[in-house]
């Protein structure tokens, strides 16, 4: 069977030391966002600078990843964020994930920092630290090509122009459109004098069943197409969504002063600049439109935090933004969001006007916000202070973080107004990266005329068929990121991921048919839903070694204070005392204690795993 | 007879189907080692599915100096006894649908009848269809773009 190996690349010293992951590391944490985890916490054991050359940067694919199983195809990054100070880790599709395996790598460790511009070459079970002076420089398209140029048909996670400034949101890419976005971990990359990660592999997996492999993913595949949800998302991709919640209420609008938006962004009109459906590796869904613009995209998150948020109305204009921010290694959702907050500082006049003189800073002024991207990417003028994200509050002073949407320092990615739907805010504020829709979004909780028996048969007895009532959704939240801590961990979309955009699709039962087939692992469903336990407990570790309280777990002060004024959720807001009692539930059902602390006990069971 | 035909403009690239073939024909995982291939590119914005279409004077039947392959009853077939591993057959492939892996020269032979890769397939990118009923579905369908205007 195939060797599950990882290299650490220590860029200082120019070595490479290529090892075996432990079974027992596998059957605890999978691969992935688990095995990441799992080596952070062994490897930083200090509060380091993220920016430093001690912090610790690693690429690892699910443990799925490249087989034939339906969206298998990705890989997490993972390291201190420079952006949040907290846990960094980023999820991401497109062919690098299976193109790291097909060379022989699961896990790539990077520490140290290299003295001159390098990328780090992974061909057929060899690791070589080379040269990219010609490569530094290049916008994340560019790079690509000129290494497939250089080096055949490889596959590259690239950073831009933004990760060699060290702009505190730039992120990791691979083709046109996957990135690894939430974090600033492309800065983490530039850091390291580190342009791209590149891979080449004739290698395959070796399959443990094969004829039962081919069968049980002909059935998951048949299984999945058959949703309803998944037809659409094929046609419209994730811009669906904007609709469902702009109707509810809940998309932040010009920094959630508001929190419904203009129709005119409705997934039907970026139709017209669609060319053609894509897909990452072993993808059935095909979500990712190849625009008529020279780009992919737009996603859900992208049309409202560079559409809404920002006060952009014109499809076009979004999808502009988009390729931009793609092009220089940007993350759009922290763009969208910065930009807002500083439209909104500048409108009450928090920050002294006087200090922009010559910029005018405004809501819903196209090339205004496209010149800023490009100077935050290049930390040029206001740029400068704007590529530090939500450490820009030390320029604008303690006022200016009143109107932040941000979570744990990280602005938050899902368009939607949390101060509607209660266990989205709850979610929201417990994910371990900071205010994020990947980790635990209760997407279920939209459907407002789900079954309740179908509600109660996910996510267990208890739960409040009311959204905007906080009984029992701690469990929905709970139970979410568990679940998505797995699917993350063996590399599958989490677009087909049970729960995440519909009640059926690809859960524990599957994922172990498909350890079981492809990589003659058993698991019960019980072992596997402790796996994802596991994976949110050891991030918590590590957050707290990163000096996380309670305090953190906390929600944007509007979402609290300021009542949403439009639509369904006219006159919602989050109650401080209500939501207080919800996370002291959802410590319990951790094990955390009240101050959100690990039991010395856990952390001891966790550390004794080689 | 039957065929398999591709139609690029509804492949997404994700390459199920070479992973299908190579699970089929090798027990592992690796699009590189299949009888079907999947050429794309996101920048230069194409995917196209390229597998044998088993020619009506297929020249990998006229290159091959040991008449190792042969066209049986619409089929082209190898004997790998006769075959020498000279890769000419690929070489002169005008779709270079032939792949060459280490010892292993791997061309489609529909499975048998019954072609794994277009099981596989979400967006029947490929098909498996008797060549008179796809060219009805085809003409049916350039029709329809041309004569059913907008409702």
């Amino acid at each position: 069977m195939t060797i599950n190996q990882y290299a650490i690349v220590n860029l200082s010293k120019g070595s490479v030391n290529i090892r075996e992951i432990p079974a027992n590391v596998i059957r605890s944490y999978l691969g992935g966002r688990g095995t990441n985890v799992y080596h952070l916490n062994k490897l930083l054991r200090k509060n380091v600078d993220p920016l430093s050359p001690e912090n610790v940067l690693i690429f690892g694919a699910g443990l799925l990843t490249g087989y034939l199983i339906p969206n298998a195809s990705r890989f997490n990054v993972t390291a201190k964020s420079p952006e949040s100070g907290f846990l960094g880790d980023t999820n991401c599709g497109g062919y690098f994930g299976p193109e790291m395996r097909y060379a022989g790598f699961d896990q790539i460790i990077i520490i140290g920092k290299a003295r001159k511009p390098s990328y780090i070459f992974l061909q057929d079970g060899s690791i070589e630290i080379r040269n990219a002076s010609d490569y530094w420089g290049l916008d994340t398209y560019n790079v690509q090509i000129e290494l497939r140029k250089d080096l055949g048909d490889v596959q590259a996670a690239v950073t831009g122009e933004a990760g060699e400034k060290l702009v505190r949101f730039a992120n990791i890419r691979n083709g046109v459109k996957n990135a690894g976005g939430r974090g600033g971990l492309g800065a983490v990359m530039g850091s390291k004098n580190l342009k791209a990660l590149v891979a080449y592999g004739t290698q395959g997996l070796d399959v443990a069943h094969p004829e039962q492999l081919l069968e049980v993913t002909k059935r998951a595949n048949e299984y999945v197409l058959n949703s309803k949800v998944i037809s659409v998302m094929g046609k419209l991709g994730s811009p669906y969504l904007y609709d469902v919640s702009n109707a509810l209420g809940a998309i932040r609008t010009k920094n959630s002063q508001l929190n419904a938006w203009s129709d005119s962004l409705n997934a039907e009109h970026f139709e017209e600049y669609v060319e053609k459906m894509v897909s990452c590796a072993s993808c059935v869904v095909h979500c990712r439109h190849r625009n008529t613009m020279d780009g992919e995209g737009p996603e859900y998150t992208t049309i409202g935090l560079l559409g809404a948020n920002v006060g952009i109305s014109d499809p076009k204009q979004v999808i502009e933004l988009n390729n931009l921010c793609n092009r220089l290694g940007l993350d759009t959702a922290s763009a969208g969001g910065i930009l807002a907050w500083v439209f909104e500082l500048y409108e009450k006049g928090i920050v002294d006007k006087a200090k922009f003189k010559e910029e005018k800073l405004e809501f819903e002024n196209f090339e205004l916000i496209k010149s800023l991207l490009e100077k935050t990417a290049r930390r040029e003028g206001l740029g400068d202070i704007l590529a530090e994200s939500s450490q820009a509050v030390k320029h604008f002073g303690p006022k200016s973080a009143d109107y932040l949407i941000a979570v744990k320092n990280l602005p938050q990615s899902d368009p939607h107004d949390v101060r509607y739907i209660k266990a989205f805010a709850l979610g929201i504020a417990t994910a371990s990266r900071g205010a994020d829709h990947l980790r635990s979004r209760p997407t279920l909780e939209i459907f407002l005329r789900l079954p309740q028996e179908v509600k109660e048969s996910i996510y267990g007895a208890g739960i409040s068929p009311d959204p905007t009532s906080y009984e029992g959704k701690e469990n929905t939240v709970f139970w979410s990121d568990n679940m998505y801590a797995v699917i993350d961990a063996v590399g599958i979309c989490k677009f087909i991921c049970h729960g995440f955009n519909s009640p059926h699709l690809i859960g524990y039962e599957h994922v172990k048919d498909f350890l079981d087939t492809a990589v003659g692992l058993k698991f019960d469903i019980q072992e596997l839903k402790e796996v994802g336990q596991r994976i949110i407990d050891t991030e918590r570790i590590l957050n707290l070694r990163f000096g996380l309280t309670r305090a953190d777990d906390s929600l944007p002060k509007r979402y609290f204070d300021d009542p949403a004024p439009l639509k369904t959720a006219e006159g919602h807001h989050v109650d401080r005392k209500q939501f207080q009692i919800m996370l002291d539930r959802y410590y319990t059902l951790r094990g955390w204690n009240e101050d959100g602390m690990v039991s010395e006990e856990r952390v001891n069971e966790l550390e004794a795993i080689e | 007879m039957k065929y398999i035909f591709v139609y690029p403009e509804r492949c997404t690239g994700c390459r199920l189907c070479s992973l299908a073939c190579s699970l089929t024909k090798f027990g592992e995982c690796n699009p590189r080692k299949a009888a079907i291939s999947v050429v794309r590119d996101e920048f230069e914005r194409f995917e196209f599915p390229v597998v044998c279409f088993q020619c009506q004077e297929a020249p990998c039947v006229t290159a091959c100096p040991q008449n190792a392959i042969k066209k049986d009853e619409g089929t082209v077939s190898r004997d790998d006894d006769r075959c020498i591993g000279c890769r000419l057959c690929a070489v002169v492939c005008p779709f270079s649908a032939i792949t060459t892996f280490g010892k292993e020269l791997i061309h489609c032979d529909l499975c048998g009848g019954d072609p794994q890769c277009v099981k596989y397939c979400s967006t029947k990118a490929i098909e498996y269809t008797d060549e008179t009923q796809e060219a009805m579905q085809r003409r049916k369908e350039q029709l329809a773009r041309v004569l059913i205007t907008e409702k």
